[in-house]
């Protein structure tokens, strides 16, 4: 049979839904007439199991190529069966995937739009006509004729049935199916590399437009390839994680074109596991993660008053590793292999052969930035270890350098477990040793704990990053000190310890024993309390100050919303009794898009309104920041709040399609699809909205207002260099020196201090005991 | 009726005036701050003396920290202690000396399930064992050789299909062990409220408490490959 | 020292001038992704559930060539450093420490987590699944006397440790413990190469031949450990009769040879013979030889890359570059090898005696 025209197909399907529950799911028994959605797949086999070849079925009248709404005479007929002729002698069902059928006498029926069947009287018949009437989009028209040749006895037995398959291209011309999602995914993504290469290309024009060519262009792009230097590689981070982010709403709006309607035919089964998979993969690995390094990389050298990072060139091969795995992980999408294994993962699907042959490229991709990852997070630990400037001690650091510390340390510790337990389904894969292999005693859980061991604290590294830049931003807009420093490194510090220990909230329905899941319970519930501290010292450091509203400043605010909004739905989970209800359904969507969205991405949306004059040397046009932000952040909650109430009522997670309540079995109530299509739609303006940003990044590029150092009054050694800064950062021999408004007693090192340093410096060592 | 049973009912409301109250309470102060603290048009006095180059003024204060990480402590406590005696009830144990439901019901025994209001748990005086199995991408019930009207394996059309459906029996505690054939599922009795995981080459087990007179769609909610979504039986529980 | 001299042209391929700082442009952090993704991209072709399809050596070797080829870019760039740009911690605790040092130290604490990872799932199959010794104890199967016992040509899913044939006999358990004596060893030398090249008031002449012999030593030790590792899994070796000095003639079959390999599912071993009947007990041991290969061989590997870091070393010491003043760098090196040889010192007696 022809592939079916998929766009077509949702729409007669739509239709053909509620005439099916209007008329019955079931296969209705003649002489009445067949029908139902069951006939399709598996044909008449209420009279027998198989089709029998001998009866000859023709369907005449249709054209080879249809002209558009026009009419045609059809008629059906067959030959062949166990009588010739009789009463109750004959029946059929012809199923159309596009146009309608019109009857023109009594032997006929109409079951649907574009189906029709026999009727009592034309029972008796052995032909039968009609008329067809051609769609109006031109596509081509496949149609399944089912006809039974039937010994009239009124029993199954001695009864045969055949099946004919027919297509009609459409006005529009030969081979003209919908393009399949793959193709558009792969255009999208081409067209926006090709979009990414002109802009950068134009840039370097614009730099200097006398000289666009090879030989000042070699130099500029070897630079970009090559350059160890802090900030150019937080630029090339920023870069991929747009991208990313760009390409990981694409996936998603398949996912919600998807979800739209019940039981959408947009995109297949396959496909939309291949979607979900990736969505999660991408957002997380190569979208929020990169941004964060790329704010990592340019802010915190910068903050500590450090010319670079400690390490330079592995700081480049963090980056380089990411862009390749990306690669990698992409691999297969395109032929259809993709991984759909959720970015979870989990064994044994992951290793079955079920699963498609890109997994093994998913999981090679995510081994290179599992290496990329550890190496940035050595580097960035070095650096704030031993490059801070005179006068910086440990409780002299911006909390943004702090929460970059804390996420890394979270980082680094927790990620080469995933590291080992993708290796060992890589593998597994590739030269079939057994870790997840069930029949040898492989275990799947083991998969479980490896990967939810790095999944829990993963969370926290994306989300404790944002905090350190809300921390900024809103004590800079208030024109304070932020509230409670000391409380805010220890409640960071807390949460990256207590990270470590509550990923079993992951597993509570995976057969856990019963006192481990309550000492979970517990921690995870303790979690709130470090957290909550940080959300009412931000809300302190506002009182009495003089908030001055900027994008970034109303990005802050969104984010204490969103996130809050997000961590109180977040408390539902450790009460297992409720768990046991809400886990893998749209609540648990509803709750880490809130403080993924909600907290990193908008946390670092406000990170670049605030940053943005410094890393460019332009300002960001303040009226298109508003509108981005009521825009997105209005269209954001339209998405994600109304996912909190259809996950209550029972709408699972990674699924193709969801099943409203049916006279016979409840499921989700009717308002489920309305709501879900609205989701659908306001995800597709919150896709749009970003545009906003990006467009207002491009052209203050070009002719945005001149930014001075510092431009929003802030303290931290970035606001001390130029905008943008030069290269290197800072001169060697001409550190910044941290002055402090407190009164401090003269820092001496402390015992452990002396100790450690003791261990560490042998007595020979000249360099040193100078 | 209530959202799920009493016993997520009971759990989710108390979480929702909670969680309500602690939202208005910072929702609150944010709107308070935003609004009573924002700058006047072209001012933007320096309040802490924040200068380039200089770690600000200590802004803190004791009394008020100390209070907001022993508020919420107590307030966490709390529901984890609301959540422990619902958590004890699901994951009861099978036997009648530290469990809820009593021991497997002898021939001719019956479970009478009921929610006991006082205490806010279930209990019941016996429970029945079932089995299901997992495969991809079907559900398998096994009553065992429990009599018809307890439970009852059969199949009927759903969404346009053929899929099982398990028939069982109102106020009956059900303890089902289960395991999968090939890769993690997890089957949802939605209107229970309780779901776990069935893993291959383990057992695994959960209570189902047939509480109420319905039909409702057993869901799978554990990524399973190609038709997991479709992946669904049907549940009926008659009086 | 400055930062960017204006006529200080970038080298990106090398070779580098340390006077100006660390290097701020380099292809090897770009070729080096590339390689390593052509090469795991070629590894997943060439191997499909163990299947494999010939054709991919040719871009698997691409992949390693990119990987060797960036990394003679980062040492074009590196040979040149003579301690002249060595930045010193300036933050507490760390106050007068390298930079570098301290990197490698951090560096450490999260390969410890890649073993400890390793550890937990050899601990996890080690403890949950039964031991195939155990097993055979059981006895024949019997319905009624014996329902637990084995069946004759039913494969029982055990654990069969590597210890029972690796420390069934002194030969068997040779090369391990040669392995380990020589990693002990190495790291001495490489502490000594590490005393030499600091060491003031020597010739430089001293100095060079004993710093590379040093390095020389430590390289041709690693060497061994691989040799003899592979020498174990794959080749096995022969000790002929030599009655003079007593020495009985013994063939010790290599793992693979054996039978020990992560496809087994039907492993036989002499021991698992029924006395009485002659029955043979067959095992499905993929998973203790899964973990035992991928465990010693990312060990293996870790090796692997040290030698890979040592031949660089050797060949800038016999050039004589190490000085006092750059002599650090070898520790740097040092401290990843006693790493090296600490997880071996664990992995040995977990897997290979118990």
């Amino acid at each position: 049979m022809k592939r079916k025209t998929l766009i077509t197909r949702s729409m007669v399907a739509l239709i053909l839904i509620s005439v099916a529950m209007v008329v019955s799911p079931a296969v209705n028994s003649l002489p009445t007439g067949v029908g139902g959605t069951g006939i399709q797949t598996s044909g008449c086999n209420c009279h027998a199991a198989a089709p029998t070849a001998t009866i000859d079925v023709t369907l005449d009248g249709l054209p080879d190529q249809y002209n558009s709404s026009e009419t045609y005479t059809i008629t059906v007929s067959f030959e062949g069966g166990p009588i010739e002729s009789g009463v109750n002698s004959g029946g059929f069902n012809l199923w159309a995937s596009g146009g309608e059928f019109t009857v023109i006498d009594a032997t006929v029926q109409s079951r649907a739009t574009a189906e029709v069947t026999h009727t009592e009287v034309g029972n008796d018949y052995r032909t039968w006509t009609m008329e067809w009437i051609a769609p109006s989009h031109g596509r081509n028209v496949d149609f399944i004729l089912h006809v039974n040749s039937v010994n009239g006895d009124g029993s199954n037995s001695g009864d045969s049935w055949n099946r004919l398959d027919l297509s009609v291209v459409g006005s529009l011309g030969v081979g003209l199916d919908p393009a399949d999602p793959f193709t558009v995914l792969a255009t999208l993504i081409i067209i926006s590399s090709v979009l990414l290469l002109i802009t950068i290309l134009y840039g370097f024009y614009r730099t200097n437009p006398e000289a666009f060519d090879w030989e000042h262009l070699a130099p500029w792009i070897t630079e970009w390839l090559t350059s160890t230097d802090h900030k150019k590689i937080g630029t090339l981070y920023f870069i991929q994680g747009l991208f990313f982010l760009g390409i990981g709403g694409i996936l998603a709006m398949m996912i919600r074109l998807q979800l739209a309607g019940p039981e959408m035919g947009f995109i297949s089964q396959d496909q939309y596991n291949q979607f979900f998979t990736l969505h999660g993969t991408t957002m997380i690995f190569l979208a929020a993660m990169p941004l964060i390094n790329g704010f990592a990389n340019w802010i915190v050298p910068l903050q500590i008053g450090a010319p670079d990072l400690a390490l330079p060139r592995i700081n480049a091969l963090s980056f380089w590793l990411q862009p390749f795995a990306a690669l990698l992980i992409f691999t297969g999408v395109f032929s259809g292999q993709g991984a759909d294994t959720g970015w979870t993962g989990y064994a044994p699907y992951v290793v079955s052969a079920g699963a498609h042959s890109g997994v093994t490229m998913w999981v090679a991709g995510q081994i290179m930035l599992v290496a990329s990852s550890t190496l940035t997070g050595i580097n960035f630990l070095t650096t704030m270890a031993v490059m801070r400037a005179e006068g910086m001690g440990w409780m002299q650091m911006p909390l943004f350098t702090w929460s970059i510390l804390v996420a890394n340390l979270m980082l680094f510790l927790s990620i080469p477990a995933f590291g080992i337990g993708l290796l060992q389904v890589y593998l597994d894969r590739t030269i079939s040793t057994a870790f997840y292999d069930i029949a040898a005693g492989g275990d799947p859980l083991l998969w479980s704990h490896l990967f939810w061991y790095f999944g829990h604290p993963e969370v926290y590294v994306v989300i404790v990053p944002a905090f350190g830049v809300i921390s900024e931003v809103l004590a800079t807009s208030a024109r304070r000190s932020i509230f409670g420093y000391r409380s805010m490194v220890y409640a960071m510090a807390g949460i990256g310890i207590v990270a470590f220990i509550v990923y079993g909230h992951h597993m509570f329905t995976s057969g856990m024993s019963p006192s481990l899941r309550f000492v979970t319970m517990l921690t995870t519930m303790l979690v709130a309390v470090p957290t909550g501290i940080k959300i009412f010292n931000w809300l302190k450091t506002m009182h009495g100050g003089s908030l001055v509203y900027r994008t970034h400043t109303l990005w802050a605010l969104g984010f204490l919303v969103t996130f809050t909004l997000g961590g109180i739905s977040g408390m539902f989970f450790p009460s297992i009794a409720m768990d046991t209800h809400l886990h893998e359904t749209y609540f648990v969507v509803a709750h880490f898009h809130y403080v993924l969205v909600g907290g990193t991405v908008f946390g670092f949306f406000a990170a670049i309104y605030y940053w943005y004059p410094k890393m460019t040397g332009r300002m960001l046009d303040e009226r298109l920041g508003t509108l981005h932000f009521l825009t997105a952040f209005v269209t954001y909650n339209g998405i994600f709040w109304p996912m909190h109430r259809l996950g209550v009522v029972g709408m699972p997670r990674r699924t193709h399609t969801y099943f409203i309540t049916t006279d016979d079995f409840t499921n989700l109530p009717e308002w489920a699809a309305d709501w879900n299509l609205f989701i659908s739609v306001c995800a597709f303006l919150f896709f749009f909205s970003n545009f906003i940003m990006v467009f207002n990044m491009l052209i203050s590029l070009a002719r945005g207002q001149k930014a001075p150092a510092d431009p929003w009054g802030g303290w931290s050694f970035e606001w001390m260099t130029s905008s943008p800064p030069p290269t290197p950062s800072f001169d060697w021999n001409n550190l910044p020196v941290l002055k402090d408004a407190n009164e401090h007693i003269a820092h001496e090192p402390s015992v452990m201090g002396i100790w450690f340093n003791k261990l560490m410096v042998p007595e020979d060592n000249e360099e040193v005991n100078n | 009726m209530g959202l799920i049973t009493p016993l997520f009912d009971d759990l989710w409301n108390e979480y929702v005036v909670w969680s309500a109250l602690v939202g208005i309470f910072t929702f609150g102060w944010l709107y308070h701050h935003s609004y009573w603290y924002r700058s006047e048009e072209g001012e933007s006095p320096n309040i802490d003396n924040l200068q380039v180059g200089v770690f600000p003024k200590e802004y803190d204060n004791l009394k008020l920290e100390i209070t907001w990480i022993v508020a919420p402590f107590i307030l966490i406590v709390y529901l984890t202690f609301i959540s422990w005696a619902p958590l004890d009830n699901i994951w009861s144990a099978a036997n009648a000396e530290s469990g809820y439901f009593g021991d497997e019901c002898a021939d001719g025994e019956t479970s009478n399930l009921i929610f006991n209001e006082d205490s806010g748990m279930y209990e019941a005086d016996c429970y029945n064992v079932i089995e299901i199995t997992g495969y991809q991408w079907y559900w398998e019930f096994d009553c065992l050789n429990l009599e018809e009207d307890i439970c009852a394996v059969s199949t009927t059309q759903i969404e346009g299909s053929d899929r099982p459906l398990l028939s069982l029996k109102d106020d009956t505690a059900y303890f089902a062990t289960m395991t999968s054939n090939d890769v993690t599922h997890a089957p949802w009795f939605v209107s229970f409220g309780i779901k776990e995981d069935v893993q291959p080459g383990m057992i695994t087990s959960q209570w189902i408490l047939a509480d109420d007179v319905e039909n409702f769609l057993l869901l799978c909610t554990e990524y399973c490959g190609d038709d997991h979504a479709y992946m669904i039986a049907g549940v009926s529980v008659h009086a | 020292m400055s930062g960017y001299d204006d006529d200080h042209a970038p080298q990106p391929w090398g070779p580098h001038d340390w006077h100006h700082g660390a290097p701020h442009n380099s292809f090897s952090p770009l070729f080096l992704s590339m390689g390593v993704a052509i090469f795991l991209f070629s590894l997943a072709q060439a191997w499909s559930y163990g299947t494999y399809t010939p054709g991919h050596i040719p871009t698997i070797l691409l992949g390693l060539a990119v990987v060797g080829f960036s990394m003679i870019i980062w040492w074009r760039q590196d040979i040149s450093f003579d301690g002249h740009y060595e930045p010193i911690s300036t933050g507490v605790p760390f106050r007068g420490i390298q930079v570098r040092k301290v990197a490698v130290w951090v560096f450490l604490m999260s390969e410890m987590m890649v073993f400890t990872s390793l550890f937990s799932t050899y601990m996890r199959y080690r403890l949950g699944i039964e031991n195939c010794g155990t097993v055979f104890e059981r006895g024949l199967f019997d319905p009624v006397t014996n329902p637990t016992g084995w069946q004759e040509g039913v494969a029982v899913t055990c654990f069969e440790p590597a210890s029972h044939l690796i420390a069934s006999s002194w030969w068997h358990l040779a090369p391990g413990a040669i392995n380990t004596f020589a990693l002990i060893l190495s790291s001495f030398t490489i502490v000594q190469a590490l005393r030499y090249a600091k060491m003031p008031d020597l010739d430089d002449e001293v100095r060079r031949k004993k710093v590379y012999r040093y390095l020389g030593s430590t390289w041709i030790l690693a060497i061994l450990f691989l040799t003899l590792k592979m020498v174990e899994w794959f080749i096995g070796f022969y000790v002929p009769e030599i009655s003079a000095i007593g020495l009985h003639e013994h063939d010790i079959v290599s793992l693979v040879s054996e039978g020990y390999t992560i496809n087994a599912d039907h492993y036989q071993h002499h021991s698992y013979v029924d006395e009485a009947t002659g029955a043979h007990m067959v095992a499905n041991i993929q998973v203790s030889a899964s973990l035992f290969y991928v465990t010693t061989g990312t060990h293996g590997a870790h090796v692997a890359g040290g030698i890979i870091g040592l031949s660089y070393m050797t060949l800038k010491a016999w050039k004589g570059l190490y000085t006092p003043a750059n002599a650090v760098s070898i520790e740097y090196f040092g401290l990843y090898w006693h790493f090296v040889d600490l997880v071996w010192v664990l992995v040995f007696p977990f897997f290979y005696l118990y």
